[in-house]
Order: structure tokens, then sequence, then C-alpha cells
């Protein structure tokens, strides 16, 4: 790829606005991107690589941003073949509408949300191809977006052209979100998180998608993503974005082992493959190795469990059916260990670690904590245990009650429980257990909007703490995490564990923090648990097909 | 190790701030605005003149002296209601100024005003007979010394008997008394009457207000904390009193059970809670999926305390907007019904002297100018405030 690359970025830099403040979001970046190839931005929330992204898409509101200096050189190839040299900064925005979509295409996040809910996948498209090739007749747009959906592997593409977004599944609407981008051709494709919302199967399936199109296609690929693994998998260059800037970039083999940058080095040390695992742990129990142990002295016992949802219809809302979301559950959690629950998302995992707490209603089957059953226990008979099992949510953002002070927060639960003398002991405790999980004790007077994503999370476990419990469910707790937040978060909690002895129901669906944390995990799979065991011995040699399917997924560094 | 024994000894104590961020936030956003900023300097006026209505306007002088000796009249014909509404006033200035937490004030608030409104109605005796005129008389007639007026030295319902044959009168018609805004038909000031007026529409504003506010949250919070079968059965009560038509109900039970305002406010109150429980019900069916309300009940927190300590703050800013817009309507309703004839029979409503205006055979425009204006600009203002309440609550407008 001699010559001049596909996409040349130079001395970059976009400053936002917001009220009176302006911001420099990207900061004098430059690189170049080949034809055929796949950059790769890497780093953590906030770092500017979406705006980047959005930059040379020219997606900006004009009125909210400006690019006092920098290039972004892209080699358009207009409708007759011919190929000019344009600057997408000086570009009219007449000239920058036909590259959009047609030269340069994007691909979001989120799913979800990117498909216009009230036309069908059809329709769609072929706006979208109508729009750039004008002559385009209906019948032959029809066709073409067929052949683009067939391109994406998505089955029935002649029936399921006609059906209309929420007919399909996250995995399925990226791939029309792909067909879309790719159904004009596009030189350069831009690649926001594309899998970030997307479980680990999927993603694997839409990775091998991507790089099958780039290979048939020779289409370019600036990929944005904050997850090594995927890095590693998809790209042939790497750029590291810190605080607007390129910290670090070259060739992917270069950057991921012998990294130059300080901060490369720190990404990658916080990876949860990478920690360094505390020496003090405990052997794994010698028959954990079994499909159903049984331990000595299980602290919780779930015998058969099951949630299942009605699905009500009618005027009477009679119910037709159930959504059996926990399905059957036999689990024993012996006391001071980490059990990881690892599944995709809808598997039921969150919805069994809240029904171990009471806090969904059981269908069936039978909770025992401490060798007491908990399922018919009334409001009352469970408030002596509630101290005892708590939960730390996967949200920081929602996790904390917004009008309320930390102090509030913490010592609340611990007034009901009778815990502390006085409020003034309490608020002792709750500075006490502030410290714990490394905040100051003055941050007790501060509410949740003060504090960032992994602090956030510090206080969650720390309300967590403060009841003095014996079993704590944590729900994801650290997915909503940047990495480097993460390895803190999860050093912590190990900490913690060891300290207080802990037992902990980790649910997650990552399993490099598996790998980490836990001695044992349940690997479930459409409310069942289908394999279970000590975790080196799962993740070596899985007996069941799902979590070999899942354990291959799973984007691993190289 | 030593920064933390130093934030140790910083701990126990008085938190640094008191109230929120948020609500302080949300209150600065609202009053930035011009429109707000008018609409609570009219309330707040109106407020001054319900309060001191008395000093204002009476035919009672402020203070006067017979024979040396210093009396006053006015203090001397306060009735229970003047009183008790003066030192919840006061009270009301006293806890500003105290350092404590709003819910500790109001519970103050409440406290003092049940304590002032059942002592004055023992202790405070005015004379039973009401005669207006003698202090004019007396004046006349040389008795006094010298004394001081009220700026509108005619009570409401002083129709001038002493004055001849009074009837309306256009503002500053007459050349030896000073009608700002002119009589109505018996001769009774309209600037007086519209004064003392103003506390029949800022009372029943608040109240109402308060009562359906009271229910909506109540109901609406439990519809939806609890969902399922509470939620149907409360949306259909809900449903049943939406169809009930507020002003058929307040005309049938003035013609059964007389003309009371206290009557009004209820009815006016319970018919208009469920606006207020929808608004509750919506933000808690929201709220209870949230993962605080979800660790609040892992901790085993009392329902008390999820309901209206976790759950209700968080969802209390919608609340807010419709309640200022509630207040207006409240208001409006009552004019409507004192315009159709059905209010208070003897003391002065705004409404009830659109209707005067109406009735009478000429066109009296200062008759239906001040009090309809009256109206106008309360209605208006609480509107302002209710809109940039909403604005500033409105995470999507937020500019940050």
């Amino acid at each position: 790829m001699s010559g001049s690359p596909l996409l040349r970025v130079e001395n970059l830099t976009t400053r936002l606005r917001t009220g009176k403040q302006q911001i420099t979001a990207v900061d004098d970046i430059s690189f170049d991107i080949s034809r055929g190839q796949t950059f790769c931005l890497v780093g953590e929330s906030g770092s500017g690589k979406s705006i980047t992204a959005l930059s040379i898409i020219r997606l900006l509101p004009a009125d909210i941003s400006s690019h006092p200096q920098g290039k972004i050189q892209f080699d358009y190839r207009g409708d007759d073949g011919s190929s000019t040299r344009v600057d997408m900064l000086r570009n009219s925005e007449d000239l920058n509408r036909k590259i959009r979509g047609a030269r340069i295409a994007m691909i979001f996040q989120e799913p979800m949300n990117s498909l216009n809910p009230v036309f069908t996948i059809g329709e769609q498209i072929m706006e979208a191809l109508q729009l750039h090739r004008p002559g385009l007749s209906d019948d032959e747009a029809r066709s073409l977006a067929i052949a683009a959906l067939e391109q994406v592997q998505i089955p029935d593409a002649g029936q399921r052209v006609d059906d209309y977004p929420h007919r399909l599944s996250g995995g399925q609407r990226q791939r029309v979100m792909i067909a879309m981008a790719m159904a004009c051709e596009p030189d350069l494709l831009i690649a926001d998180e594309p899998t970030t919302a997307l479980d680990v199967t999927v993603q694997a399936e839409i990775l091998r998608l991507m790089r099958d199109l780039q290979q048939r296609r020779g289409t370019s690929i600036l990929f944005i993503t904050h997850d090594f693994g995927v890095v590693s998998a998809m790209a042939d260059q790497v750029g590291v974005m810190k605080d607007g800037k390129i910290v670090e970039s070259g060739p992917i083999d270069a950057v991921l082992h012998r990294p130059q940058h300080a901060y490369t080095r720190q990404l990658l040390a916080a990876l949860p493959e990478n920690l360094a695992r505390p020496a003090a742990r405990q052997p794994v129990p010698a028959n954990s190795a079994q499909e159903k142990p049984t331990t000595a002295d299980p602290l919780l016992q779930l015998d058969n469990l099951q949630v299942h949802f009605p699905v009500k219809k009618g005027v009477w809302r009679h119910t037709v059916d159930y959504i059996r979301a926990v399905d059957g559950i036999n689990l024993e959690i012996p006391r001071g260990d980490i059990v990881a629950l690892v599944g995709e998302s809808g598997c039921g995992k969150t919805t069994l670690g809240r029904a171990v707490l009471r806090l969904e209603q059981a269908t069936g089957g039978d909770i025992r904590f401490d060798r007491q059953s908990i399922t018919g226990l009334s409001r009352q008979q469970l408030l002596p245990l509630r101290r005892k099992m708590q939960f730390i949510f996967q949200d920081p953002m929602s996790s904390l009650n917004p009008r309320l002070s930390i102090a509030a927060a913490l010592t609340e639960p611990m007034a009901v429980h009778g815990i502390g003398r006085s409020p003034a002991d309490r608020l002792e405790r709750a500075a006490r257990t502030l410290e714990k999980v490394q905040l100051r004790a003055d941050h007790l007077w501060r509410y949740p909007h003060e504090f960032s994503g992994g602090q956030r999370q510090r206080i969650g476990i720390a309300r967590a703490l403060v009841l003095g419990p014996e079993f704590i469910v944590c729900d994801e707790i650290t997915s909503a995490l940047d990495v480097s937040v993460q390895a803190e978060i999860l050093q912590l909690l190990l900490q913690l564990q060891q300290e207080h002895r802990l037992t902990l129901l980790f649910i997650t669906h990552n399993i490099g923090v598996v790998e980490y944390l836990s001695n044992t995990m349940a690997v479930m799979y459409r409310g069942r648990i289908v394999e279970y065991g000590a975790t080196a011995t799962i993740c070596k040699q899985p007996r069941h097909d799902y979590t070999e399917k899942l354990l291959n997924a799973v984007p691993r560094m190289k | 190790m030593n920064e933390a024994i130093a934030a140790d000894t910083a701990v126990p104590g008085q938190p640094p701030r008191q109230d929120s961020g948020y609500a302080r936030k949300v209150l600065r956003a609202t009053f930035a605005r011009w429109g707000a900023r008018l609409g609570i300097a009219w309330i707040l006026s109106l407020l001054l003149l319900a309060v001191f209505a008395p000093f204002i306007a009476s035919s009672y002088p402020l203070l006067m002296a017979v024979d040396g000796q210093l009396r006053s009249p006015l203090l001397a014909h306060l009735g229970p209601g003047d009183v008790s509404l003066l030192v919840l006033f006061a009270g009301a200035l006293v806890l500003i100024r105290l350092r404590l937490r709003w819910r500790q004030r109001f519970a103050w608030l409440v406290a003092i005003g049940l304590v002032a409104g059942v002592l004055s109605s023992l202790l405070v005796k005015p004379p039973a007979i009401t005669i207006y005129e003698v202090y004019r008389e007396a004046e006349s007639a040389g008795r006094i010394d010298w004394l001081i007026r009220a700026p509108v030295p005619y009570s409401p319902k002083d129709y001038l008997r002493d004055q001849g044959d009074t009837g309306l009168e256009a503002p500053l018609e007459s050349d030896h008394r000073r009608h700002w805004f002119g009589t109505e038909e018996n001769g009774a000031d309209v600037l007086s009457r519209m004064v003392h007026a103003s506390r029949i529409a800022l009372g029943i504003g608040f109240v109402a207000t308060g009562i359906a506010m009271v229910i909506g949250v109540i109901l609406g919070g439990l519809m939806g904390y609890f969902s399922g079968v509470v939620d149907i059965i409360g949306m259909r009560l809900v449903e049943i009193f939406e169809a009930i038509p507020t002003l058929f109900l307040l005309l049938t039970f003035v013609a059964f059970f007389g003309r009371s305002l206290y009557l009004m406010m209820v009815i006016i109150g319970i018919t208009s809670w469920p606006g207020y429980a929808r608004y509750i019900r919506a933000e808690f069916l929201k709220l209870r999926q949230q993962d605080f309300v979800q660790a609040a009940i892992a901790s085993g927190l009392p329902l008390r305390s999820i309901l209206f300590r976790h759950m209700l703050p968080n969802g209390v800013a919608p609340l807010l907007v419709a309640a200022s817009f509630g207040v207006a309507s409240a208001i409006l309703s009552e004019a409507t019904l004192s315009f159709l004839g059905l209010g208070l029979v003897d003391d002065p409503s705004w409404g009830q002297m659109l209707n005067q205006a109406v009735r009478s055979s000429t066109f009296n425009w200062w008759m239906a100018a001040f009090p309809g204006g009256a109206i106008f600009l309360t209605v208006f203002a609480y509107n302002l405030i209710g809109e940039a309440l909403r604005d500033a609550i409105d995470p999507h407008l937020n500019k940050g």
C-alpha cells in the first residue's frame, strides 16, 4: 500500500463547547488508514475515540464543535471511478453528504436504537441505496437489499427484508446495520464499538463477518473499541488514545507485545488475565471438579429453584405461558468461596441473583441460607437475614439514590438493623467502611453525582459492607467500568473478601474476570446451570458444548 | 495513616451542607428566568397583602388618641383568623432563619399553625358588634385628638352608611372620599375588598392543592410501588374520580350543605388528586426498577423509608410542576363558582366581585377590570413558575 493511504488524518483537533466552556476533545492527532486495512482506536471512556470518528465523518453539530486545526484527507472515488484527494474539514456540505454513507459509512454501538422502529429493515436499506444511487428502481433496490442481507448472513433474507426491527435480536440488528453500511460499497467503514452491547458469542460472529466482508470488498475499517481482545482479533494497526491524544500507535504486534508508552503498559497490565492473583488463595476444594460438589459447610443452597414470569394476554389477563427465567437450579455455595456465575444476557443469571436475596419472588424450589429455608419467610422474618446477605449492582449511576448524601445512604441501613449505638457511632463506622474501600471519610457528606463511576462502585461496595454481611451477590459490578478501574475494583473486592471471610456470588459475562477472581464457576444457559466446577478445570476442559462455544468466542490477546 | 486519623476526627458533627445540591440547582435554574421571578414576586406580594390585610384596609384607625389616652381600635377588632395568620407568618420568618431540615421546618410550621389557631379562637374575642362609622363620626365631631388610619381606610364590609346614599362610584370620583378602585353597588371600597379577597384566593389554592397532593402521592405511590392488583384497583378509582365533573359536584354540595369555603377547598382537593396520582404512579413504576431502590429493599429498610425517603424525592419534581398549575386551576374554580353566585355570601372574593360587575345594569369597568386582572395575574404567575420549574427539571433542556 504505497503512495497515499485511503485516509490520512493530520493534526486533527476538535473542540467541543458546552455552555461557556470549551473542551479539547481531540488534541492534535495524526494517523493513516491504508486500503483494506483495519485501524483500531483503543482507549478508555472519555478519551475522545468516538469524537474522532464523528469528526472524520463530519457528524458533529457545527454549533457546538470546531476544528481549529488539522486535515482529514480522504481519497474520494467519484461516480465515474476517478479519484480525487479531498479534505473532509474543508469540503462543501454537499460533497460531505455524498461521501457520507456512500464512501464512508458508520455503524454504531447500540443496535437497539440505531434502526428506525417504524420502517421495515428492507425499506431502510433501500432508502440508503436510493439516496446515493438516484437512478435505482424500487425492484432493483429491493433485490440489492436482499443481497446485502444475505451477505451479512441473515437467514431467509427474502422474507426478513419485510420485518420490522423489533422482530430481530440484537446481533441480527447489528448485522442489518452492517448490511446497510456496506450496501453502498463504501471505501471506509467506521465502526464505533459495534459489539460492545452484544453477547460474547454474537460478538465473535459479528467480528468474523466484518473480517470476511473486509477481505471480499477490500474495505478499510476504523474500528473503535475499549476491548484489547477485540483489538487483537481485528486490527492491523492500533492507536491508543488518552485524553484526546494518541499516545502510541503502530502495528498491532508491536503495540500489544512491546508497548513503549507507560499508559499502554498500564492498560495492558490492568486486563484481568494479566492481573497478578494474590498469593494467599484458598486451595480449590478437591471435590469441586465433580458435577455437583457437596461441601461440608454450604452457606447457600439452592434446591430446584425456579423463577417463572407469567405471560398474560387478553382482557382477563389470564396466563397463557411462562418465561422460565430460572428453571430448576441446584447450587451449593461453600462458605468463604467465590462462585462465578457466567452466562450471556437473557440466560437468567441476574434473576437468579435477585431471587437468592428475595428481591424476586421464587415460583418454585427452595433457598436455604445457613441451613434455614428463606423462601417462605415474611418481610419481618427476613429482616434479620437481610443484613447477612447483600447485593452490589451493575450500574453505578443508578445504584445510589441521587438525593441522599453518602452518609445517609450508609447509616440508614445500620439504624434499621440496630448497628451502632448512636448516630455519631454509625457515622464513625460509615467513615471506617469508606476508608476500607479506599475512599476518604469526608466523602460522607457528598452526593452521588460528585463521584466517578469507579468511586460510585466503591460506595456500592461500602453500602453492602456496612451491615457486616456474610454473603454478597455481585451483579456484573465491573461491566460498566473502564478496564483500569475494573482492575482496581477487582483487587479491592478480593482483598475485602479475604479480610472479612465473605462468600461471593459473582455474576458476570467476562471470562477474564472469572479466571482472575473465582475458584468455582457455574455456567448458565437458558435458565439452567449446564456446568459447575473448579474454574481452572472448566476453562481448560469444558465438558458441555455451550461452555466450549462460550470460551472459544472470548476474544483473547494473542 | 496520619491523613486517615485527621479525617476521622473531622467526621462526626454537622454536615457542611444542609440540603441537596439538586434542589438548590433546580431553584436557581427556575428563578434565573424573568417570568418565574415576576411570578414569585407577585405571589409573595399577594401573600403579604393577605397576611396584613387588616392593617392595609380597615375602617378602624390604627392608632388614636382620645383624651390623652392612646388606643388602637384596629388591634381590638382583629379576629382569631387574623391573629393566627400573623402568628403563623412570624413563625415562618423565624423558621427560615433557623438552620433546620426542611421536614423539621414544615413540622414546626404545622404545629405553630395548629397552636395559634386553637389559642386564638379561645383567647381572641373581638367585639361582637362592628360599627365602622363610630370613629369617622367621632373624628368629625372633634372628640379624637389625632389618629393614624390604615392606607386604605375602609373595611371590606363597610358600606359607608354614614355617608348618605352611596352606591357605585368610579375610582376617585368622590371629592371627599378617596376610593382608588371605586366602590361597589353597596358602597364598599373595591380595593379593600380585593385585598381581603386575596386570602381566599391564596388559601383555596394552597389548601385544595395540598389535599389533592397528599391523596395523590399516597395512592399513586402505593399503586406504583406495589403495581399488580393494587395498581389495577387504584387506576379504576382514578378513572372514576376523573369522570366526576368538579363544578357539578361543587354545585350539588353547595345546594345541599350551603356555602362554605372549607367545603369548597375539600371538594376541589378530593376531585383533583387523580392527576397527581398518575404522575407519581408513573414515576414510581420507573423508580421501582432502579438499583438504589432494590438496594434499599435488600438492606431491609422499612416500606415507609423506601417510599418516602428513597423514591418520593426522586419522583417529586413533575409533581411540583403539576401542583403550580393545580393551584392556578383551584383559584379559577373558586372564581367560577363565586361568579355563578354560589360562592361565599358575605365575604368578598374576586369571582364574586366579577359577578357583581355583570349583575349591574350599567357597565362599571372598575368592578370587572380590577378583580379580573387580579385573577389573571395570579393564575399567570403560577403558570410562569410552573413552566420555569418544568424547564428547570427537564434534563433535555439542561444546557449545563
